[in-house]
């Protein structure tokens, strides 16, 4: 036995997060439960970036899709929101209905043009609303997206109509004092100094940010003229249509359902991509099973996918596997084990038996589409 | 209204590893879309004399001994009309100056041989005073001018009817079967336009400077600069690690199906 026994601090004492982020231990305190949360919040808890007066701005224009801002959007925003000064503020114009905020994508200040919608084709529209924007804000730089749901042209057909202004498309990489874009074919790559307006390629910002925007809505006085500029198209729009996702190839698909070893009876899950209008993926396991044709394969080894919704149902969640799916945006995982390495990459878990899960979830979606039918 | 002339222009393509001349395949996608289109035009006027013909006018600006030219023989053009040009002169007038009586301009989406910006038809579409549309898929001919098919990302497709004049891009995956024949490409002319003398861009004050490098690297991507404590990064390190979006243990399947119905619809995801 040691005599003098040496005093021992539980380290897990409780303790609170100061303004600075350093932790202090609270004596006397009894549990770490509340010291816990106080934690988390501290973490979202981001210093604020917004300048109080703004000197200059930098305009970001992008169309929304289903009411959010995709991730190359987004990438432009935090683009703006790092390369901007401390009295700099990031305008984000957005065309098409916004459902989310924008404060950790780093806007200071949105505009918001519903009736742009990215579904309808109204490029004379949208052009004169920029134009309004870049007249009355006097923006020191404008960065788009330069996609295809309507900005990569946007942004030419604004390059075209401001002939005196310096501009660059399909930037990979950009930076306080320059860009850079391939050229030649891809044999050469060029870099240049960053002009007024920027088109992005994907991937150019990283929109994790290290402090928040406040997001405000745009001043009505500014707002005003902008908005006026939504006139009727000369183009004529014959409207949408979707290809079935069974037709259309893995990356363009916008709804996967993905089998992995875990799916028993492929008939369950064929019937349940159907319901959901989605199309089928699988792991390397189902492929090697002989279950799925080899097309069908999600991964390192097979394709990378870009779906909005990635429906994983029986699939562990191995890296190679998660390097296919790195662009989902949502990810619903099925898995008996709630431990399994998708279930840190999901949205949302659904711990249980796959095929009794996907069973009731056919049900589920066929009453909901007979309400919904009864209801139109 | 009914479209008379008809013309694609083709840029110089090459091989991105080689550097050798080639087509670019943008362009023989436009190219091939313009050639089935006036064979179709065609077949509609069946009582038009022969001489009265539509044919489809190739255009391009550069220099007329480009090996890249012969490809487009071989894959169709009957003909292939180039604006010779030197490095300075501006190609957007030259081509706008040849095509101010057209109908219809079909061209790809990105060249590979220069500054590849994908700007060409919408500056030439502006000089002219033409509508324009990008990503078109396929093009149909209809009373009221033309109707095309244009991509969209994750499988939508949609239909605009243009008002002609028009400039239009072709996308890279429009459904266009490429037919390569030797026999075409010896019956082929490549004839050059009286070249027009045009003036010279002077004042280079309106175009960005490019330095071109020929050693390929990976972008870097910008990331914001964090002037955090070491706790801070820790911290951050520490709560993105286990990040994890909701997990659904308890209920039976019924209700976890019914949680995963919701979340479709709250994100939209579904429209039922
Ligand atoms: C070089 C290399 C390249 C690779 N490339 C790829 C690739 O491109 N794509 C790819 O997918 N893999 C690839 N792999 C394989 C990868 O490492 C994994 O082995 C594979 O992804 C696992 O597939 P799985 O998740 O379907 O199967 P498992 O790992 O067997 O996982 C099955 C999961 O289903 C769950 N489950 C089982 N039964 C049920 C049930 N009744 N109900 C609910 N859940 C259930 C289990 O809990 C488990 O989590 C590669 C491997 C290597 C070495
Ligand atoms: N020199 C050229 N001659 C003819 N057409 C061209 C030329 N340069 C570009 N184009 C057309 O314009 C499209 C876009 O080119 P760019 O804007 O250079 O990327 C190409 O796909 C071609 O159809």
């Amino acid at each position: 036995m040691i005599e003098n026994n040496p005093r021992r601090i539980n380290p897990r004492r409780a303790y609170e997060i100061l303004a600075s982020g350093v932790k202090r231990i609270v004596l006397g305190a009894t549990t770490d439960f509340v010291a816990h949360e106080v934690a988390l919040q501290h973490s979202t808890n981001k210093p604020l970036r917004t300048p109080k007066q703004a000197k200059t701005h930098i305009l970001v224009v992008a169309h929304s899709d289903r009411g959010t801002l995709d991730d190359h959007a987004k990438q432009c925003l935090a683009a703006a929101a790092i390369l901007a000064e401390a009295n700099t503020a990031v305008v984000a114009l957005i065309l098409g209905e916004l459902h989310e905020e924008l404060s950790n994508a780093g806007a200071d200040e949105v505009l918001v043009i519903a009736e742009l919608d990215y579904a309808k084709f109204q490029p004379e529209s949208e052009l004169s609303c920029v134009k309004a924007m870049v007249d009355v804000l006097q923006p020191s730089h404008i960065f788009m997206p330069d996609n295809l749901i309507g900005d990569g042209d946007l942004g030419r057909r604004l390059i075209t109509s401001h002939p005196e202004k310096l501009a660059a498309t399909h930037v990979i990489e950009l930076n306080v004092d320059h860009i850079a874009n391939y050229q030649s074919g891809g044999s050469a790559l060029a870099l240049a100094n960053l002009p007024f307006i920027v088109l992005l390629a994907p991937e150019t910002a990283d929109t994790n940010l290290p402090f928040s925007a406040s997001a405000l809505t745009l001043d009505q006085a500014l707002a005003h003229p902008v908005k006026d500029k939504v006139q009727p198209s000369n183009y004529i729009g014959l409207g949408m249509q979707t290809i079935a996702a069974a037709k259309i190839a893995l990356e363009e698909a916008d709804f996967i359902v993905s089998a992995g070893n875990g799916v028993s009876n492929v008939q369950t899950l064929q019937t349940l991509a159907a319901a959901l209008d989605a199309a089928v993926g699988a792991s390397r396991v189902a492929v090697d099973d002989g279950k799925f044709a080899r097309d069908k394969q999600i991964g390192a080894t097979g394709k990378t996918v870009s779906a909005s919704t990635y429906f994983a149902i029986g699939i562990s969640g191995a890296v190679q596997h998660l390097q296919g799916i790195k662009d989902c945006r949502h990810v619903i995982a099925i898995n008996r084990d709630h431990s399994a390495a998708i279930v840190k990459r999901a949205n949302l878990s659904l711990i249980g038996d796959a095929e009794e899960i996907m069973q009731a979830l056919i049900a589920v979606i066929t009453e909901a589409k007979l309400a919904t039918q009864e209801a139109a | 209204m009914s479209i008379k002339k008809i013309a694609a222009l083709v840029s110089a393509g090459r091989h991105p590893v080689s550097g050798e001349a080639r087509h670019c395949r943008n362009d023989s996608l436009a190219m091939s879309i313009g050639l089935t289109l006036t064979k179709k035009i065609n077949a509609i006027s069946t009582n038009a004399s022969i001489t009265n013909q539509t044919s489809l006018r190739v255009m391009h600006a550069g220099n007329p001994d480009n090996a890249a030219l012969k490809d487009y023989l071989a894959l169709g053009a009957k003909h292939i009309d180039v604006i010779a040009l030197t490095a300075e002169c501006n190609i957007i007038d030259s081509l706008a100056n040849e095509l101010t009586n057209t109908d219809l301009i079909l061209t790809g989406s990105r060249a590979e041989n220069g500054q590849d910006s994908g700007l060409v038809p919408y500056l030439l579409a502006e000089k002219l005073g033409f509508s324009l549309v990008a990503n078109v898929l396929e093009v149909k001919l209809i009373p009221e001018g033309l109707e095309v098919l244009q991509f969209l990302p994750k499988g939508k497709r949609r239909s605009i009817i243009v008002q002609l004049p028009a400039v239009v891009i072709v996308h890279p995956l429009a459904p266009v079967e490429l037919r390569h024949a030797y026999a075409q490409q010896v019956m082929g002319k490549v004839s050059q336009q009286q070249s027009l003398p045009f003036k010279p861009v002077t004042d280079q004050d309106n175009s960005l400077q490019w330095q071109k490098q020929s050693t390929l690297r990976k972008p870097i991507k910008l990331k914001a600069r964090e002037n955090k404590s070491g706790h801070a990064r820790m911290l951050s390190a520490t709560v993105s690690e286990n990040k994890g979006g909701a997990v659904v243990i308890d209920g039976d399947s019924v209700e976890k199906a019914q949680v995963i119905l919701r979340y479709l619809r709250e994100h939209r995801l579904i429209n039922f």
